[in-house]
């Protein structure tokens, strides 16, 4: 009996892997691999491949020595430090809060839940220009605002200081609908039988919302922190359309625009596979803190 | 009783997917994978197309039953986006009636994402077999080696140079071969607003004007109220490269070989750009426009000049509500003028590179794509036919439009280098830093000539 | 709960969620209003929340440029089946990844999970290569083959199947239920929601995408909307109304099939009859 059932689960693994596997050999490891090789080379993305004649010529670590003794990537790496130290806990606290509001049965839901998610559906370039005139240091509702409680708004997108926190501004509304969205997913699949004790025993909101919920909710929200810290790693479009050519003195310099300048503008794609493999590295490092201490916080099996 | 459903919904529109993909992939199977080209009859692409029904263009509706010797040219190209698109049609028309022989597909991508597709295109081998380059990008594959070079074509064809202009044949050159044929060309006038200047009580700017009277109006002009400016020029890399060259100085030395950036002339001009932002103001700064561009500065009535490229004719001429007219640009010690053009090379691999050659010299240098483009107000052919000319002259506004022509008389054309794009935008990074009072003039080109020195590669 | 008590949660529930909604959507209706100017009308300052004049330019001119229904045709199969295939294959590894056992699981997942922090502009060209060796650049085949190998639909997925108590599964292997039968009766009909909302946020990233198809797909009569709609914008200058009028009717079909998604959100552990 045993037996059986051992070959049956060894050939549902298989079968069930079989696509993802596959998929991962091919459209993953392979082109990773390969630009690691051409990572240790000159490339410029246009030549073809010549070993013989020299083409692309063999830099060994030359391209990641040069990077990191570089000023240029310490001061992309604090830009993309102080992005993610402002995003990661404003949209968790956002979009947390709008999955709450969503997980409710009172009239128009549907409607809200339709609206949350319009930033998300929107371009990036329509969200862009809308973002930029918000901003703006002398028509900008934003600085209209802060003007009525006393407050000097910035140049904001013009302001070395400033350009990140707008950018996380605009972010931050791109992402809450889609963050709430996974985030409700997850509040629609706990069991209402625990809500119901909880309402018998007249626990407070916030009671319940500390003891049931977040608990609960722990692994959608461990999904979500991972994959914001990797997207926020991989901050891209946002700084390419709000600040052209990535801001007041380069403030707005990441990794990954970065690496598309020199891969695509540049035509340094040696230079930019290393800068993605040291990207990688940094990314790697934290998801696995991150699974190391989830332990401690994170509830799988309810 | 709804979860066998689901399951069963999704496995038949993945089965129907794939069957659908699987279909796809068998009849584009004549697709040639080692690239353009190879089997040079219009069956190919025709192959193609009939796998998804409905051909596309008017011509190819019968499929493969074309004409026996007539091969397929694959063009790219980015300025034919948006408005322009029926005016590159108009063409591709004209020269297919002219060369029955030739089928041209035309393949239009937007500027923003134009470059990116080309390289991973050219990288693998799978480029079309001709298409079009900026100049920034032009010297970078010319210089590696991956483009056609013309003038082999240009003696087979008995091809006369003197109706294109040479400048711009000459900008499409690299290490004195020539790789490329302009499209088209642009260059930088001073545009003013005529009822700012009247209403300043100063006199309209001539051919004769220096930095001097530039300054003199914008000040006049700004002082007419707190959110009218007198002047708008980029402090950036182009136009950086331009005002330092009328002040008598450059960012290269004679033979190209090392960087000087931060010469008494070139600190002298950013100075000199600085102060009309910081100091008398004439020029708005970052916070004072906002995100708004100059140009809708300009079409809002609150500038006074800006100096911008031909470019901007067609949007001035539809959406200006006052009376506006251009001027050569002034110069200090010397007048320079900018010129940019965009180039039609020939991918070194493409099997139909004589084809594809009577393609690009079509665009470049006759007079009909030269006519095409100038009663529809699509750049300027870079054409030396008196008839063409004087009707791109007669179009009004503005009414100067002879400026765009002597302004040819002062042309500077930036350094051919290899890393011209991270030049330019590394030296633009120093230069912002300037114009944002971070950095004293002085400082930010003393940290450019620093930085470029490091890393840019001058042969 | 009293009448009063309820009268406050939802008194507070509608003025945070309206709060919430105009944050979300002042962006949203300056697209329609612009979507709606002449092109001189764009840029005037102070910006101007309705049209003086409306004006259907951008929308007329959308459909005389390029062959937009084709290019909605196209995008509407590859969205479908590239969600699909992603779907189905995820949803599978996913069932593995949280509720097999087996030798190295950890690792393998991992390795799944790694491949999500490479950048994917430096593998683009690569893949590119990759595909060109298989003779399938310029073809819808190469545009979707790729999908069946989608990390984050696998995460998250298996995130959610974790929560899944292994008592129901129990139960069913009493029965004597198969992995696949338990797959289908017991983990798919659990996992509708997340399902639902896998397939929404699916669904719209290969709808929007753009780097891919931009990079693989290179004839006229293969474009999806995305590539169609960047034709619009030029070197000099953009024109905002047509793209905002594009970007609107593109967005459509994807509010459409959220709102249809909606009534899944709510069935899973609610609806599925087991408690």
């Amino acid at each position: 009996m045993t037996g059986t059932m051992k070959w049956s689960k060894r050939l549902t693994i298989f079968l069930f892997l079989l696509p993802s596997c596959a998929g991962l050999l091919v459209f993953s490891i392979i082109p990773i691999f390969y630009s690691f090789v051409i990572s240790l080379t000159d490339w410029n993305g246009l030549n073809a491949w010549d070993a013989a004649a020299g083409v692309p010529a063999f830099r060994g670590m030359g391209n990641y020595a040069e990077i990191l003794s570089g000023a240029e990537f310490w001061r992309v790496l604090r830009n993309t430090f102080y992005y993610i130290v402002l995003y990661i806990p404003l949209i968790l606290i956002f979009s947390i809060a709008a999955a709450v509001l969503l997980n409710n049965a009172f009239r128009g839901m549907g409607v809200y839940r339709v609206l949350f998610f319009i930033p998300v559906l929107t371009s990036w370039v329509a969200g862009s220009l809308i973002w930029k005139w918000l901003l703006s240091a002398e028509y900008g509702p934003v600085n209209e605002l802060l003007s009525f409680v006393g407050i000097q708004g910035p140049a904001w997108l013009q302001d070395p200081t400033w350009a990140m926190p707008g950018i996380v501004m605009a972010s931050i509304w791109k992402d809450m609908g889609f963050f709430s969205l996974i985030m409700l997913g997850g509040l629609q699949g706990i069991n209402p039988n625990y809500y119901e004790a909880a309402q018998i025993d007249g626990a407070s909101f916030w009671r319940r919302f500390t003891a049931i919920t977040l608990p609960l909710l722990s692994p959608v929200l461990f999904f979500v922190m991972i994959i914001c810290v990797i997207n926020s790693f991989q901050l891209f479009p946002q700084v390419m359309i709000m600040t052209t050519d990535a801001g007041p003195f380069g403030a707005t310099q990441a990794m990954v625009e970065r690496i598309y300048k020199y891969a695509f503008k540049y035509y340094k794609m040696g230079y930019a596979s290393s800068f993605s493999w040291i990207l990688f590295v940094i990314i790697f490092v934290f998801t696995v803190v991150q699974f190391r201490l989830q332990k401690k916080w994170v509830h799988y099996d309810g | 009783m709804q979860k066998p459903r689901i399951l069963k919904a999704l496995s038949l529109l993945a089965a129907f997917a794939l069957t659908l993909v699987l279909l796809a992939a068998c009849s584009g199977g004549n697709n040639d994978p080692e690239g353009n080209g190879a089997g040079t009859n219009g069956a190919q692409s025709a192959g193609g197309d009939g796998a998804k029904g409905s051909g596309g263009g008017a011509k190819s509706g019968g499929g493969a039953g074309g004409k026996t010797e007539q091969v397929t040219v694959k063009f790219a190209n980015f300025s034919g986006s948006g408005d322009p698109a029926p005016l590159l049609e108009q063409m591709r028309e004209t020269f297919e009636a002219q060369n029955p022989d030739v089928k041209v597909e035309i393949e239009t991508i937007g500027f923003g994402d134009y470059f990116t597709q080309m390289q991973t295109r050219v990288a693998s081998g799978t480029a079309p077999d001709a298409y079009e380059l900026n100049y920034e990008n032009f010297v970078s594959y010319a210089k590696k080696g991956v483009l056609l070079d013309l003038q082999p074509m240009f003696e087979a064809a008995g091809f006369d140079k003197s109706v294109l202009y040479e400048q711009a044949l000459d900008a499409f050159q690299a290490d004195g071969v020539q790789y490329g044929m302009p499209a088209s060309f642009s260059n930088v006038v001073l545009i003013y607003n005529k009822d700012l200047f009247d209403q300043a009580q100063t006199s309209y700017p001539t051919i004769e004007w220096t930095w001097k009277e530039m300054n003199e109006a914008a000040v006049s002009i700004r002082a007419l109220g707190d959110d009218i400016f007198g002047i708008s020029q980029g402090v950036q890399f182009f136009e950086f490269f331009k005002a330092a060259q009328q002040n008598g100085g450059s960012l290269l030395n004679e033979d190209q070989t090392a960087f000087t950036i931060n010469t008494p002339e070139n600190v002298e001009t950013l100075q000199y750009m600085v102060d009309r932002i910081q100091k008398s103001n004439v020029m708005p700064t970052e916070a004072q426009m906002s995100g708004i561009g100059d140009w809708d500065l300009f079409k809002a009535g609150r500038l006074g000049m800006i100096l911008t490229g031909v470019w901007a004719f067609p949007d001035f001429v539809q959406n200006v509500e006052f009376p506006w007219d251009i001027a050569v640009e002034p110069g200090n010690v010397q007048k320079a003028t900018h010129f940019f053009s965009n180039g039609l090379v020939i991918n070194k691999d493409s099997k139909v590179a004589e084809a594809a050659y009577r393609w690009i010299a079509f665009m470049s240098a006759s007079k009909e794509a030269a006519q095409i483009r100038v009663d529809g107000n699509w750049e300027l052919p870079a054409v030396t036919y008196p008839d063409v000319l004087e009707a791109y002259l007669a179009i009004t506004p503005p009414d100067n439009r002879q400026a765009v022509f002597d302004s040819l008389e002062y042309l500077v054309t930036p350094p051919v280098i290899e890393q011209f794009a991270e030049m330019n935008d590394t030296l633009t990074l120093h230069l912002a830093a300037a114009a944002q009072g971070a950095k004293t003039p002085q400082q930010a080109l003393d940290d450019a000539q620093q930085e470029l020195t490091a890393k840019i590669k001058l042969e | 709960m009293t009448g009063s008590r309820y009268m406050w949660r939802a008194l507070s529930f509608y003025v945070f969620a309206s709060i919430l909604a105009l944050f979300a959507l002042v962006p949203f209706f300056w697209m329609i209003s612009t979507s709606l100017k002449s092109k001189g009308a764009l840029f005037i300052i102070p910006i101007q929340w309705l049209p003086e004049q409306v004006s259907f330019e951008g929308y007329t001119k959308i459909f005389t440029l390029f062959p937009f229904a084709r290019a909605i045709f196209n995008s509407a199969f590859v969205s479908v089946a590239s969600t699909s295939i992603t779907l189905l294959s995820a949803l599978m590894a996913a069932y593995v990844f949280a509720k097999l056992e087996f030798k190295g699981r950890e690792v393998l997942f991992a390795l799944f999970l790694a491949t999500m922090m490479v950048p994917g502009q430096v593998t683009t060209i690569p893949v590119f290569l990759v595909l060109k060796n298989l003779g399938l650049v310029n073809s819808f085949t190469g545009l979707l083959l790729p999908s069946i190998f989608n990390p984050f639909a696998i995460f998250m997925l298996r995130q959610f199947m974790k929560t899944v108590h292994s008592d129901f599964m129990d139960a069913a292997f009493m029965d004597g239920a198969s992995h696949a039968g338990v797959f289908r009766r017991i983990m798919l009909p659990l996992s509708m929601p997340i399902i639902a909302t896998l397939a929404v946020i699916t669904f719209m990233g290969v709808w929007n995408d753009y780097f891919w198809p931009l990079v693989i797909l290179s004839d006229r009569e293969k474009m999806t909307l995305p590539l169609a709609l960047s034709q619009l914008s030029g070197q000099y200058a953009n024109e905002y109304n047509t793209l905002m009028a594009g970007s609107l009717i593109s967005m459509a079909p994807i509010i459409l099939m959220y709102i249809f998604a909606q009534r899944y959100f709510k069935s899973g552990l609610q609806l599925g009859g087991i408690k």
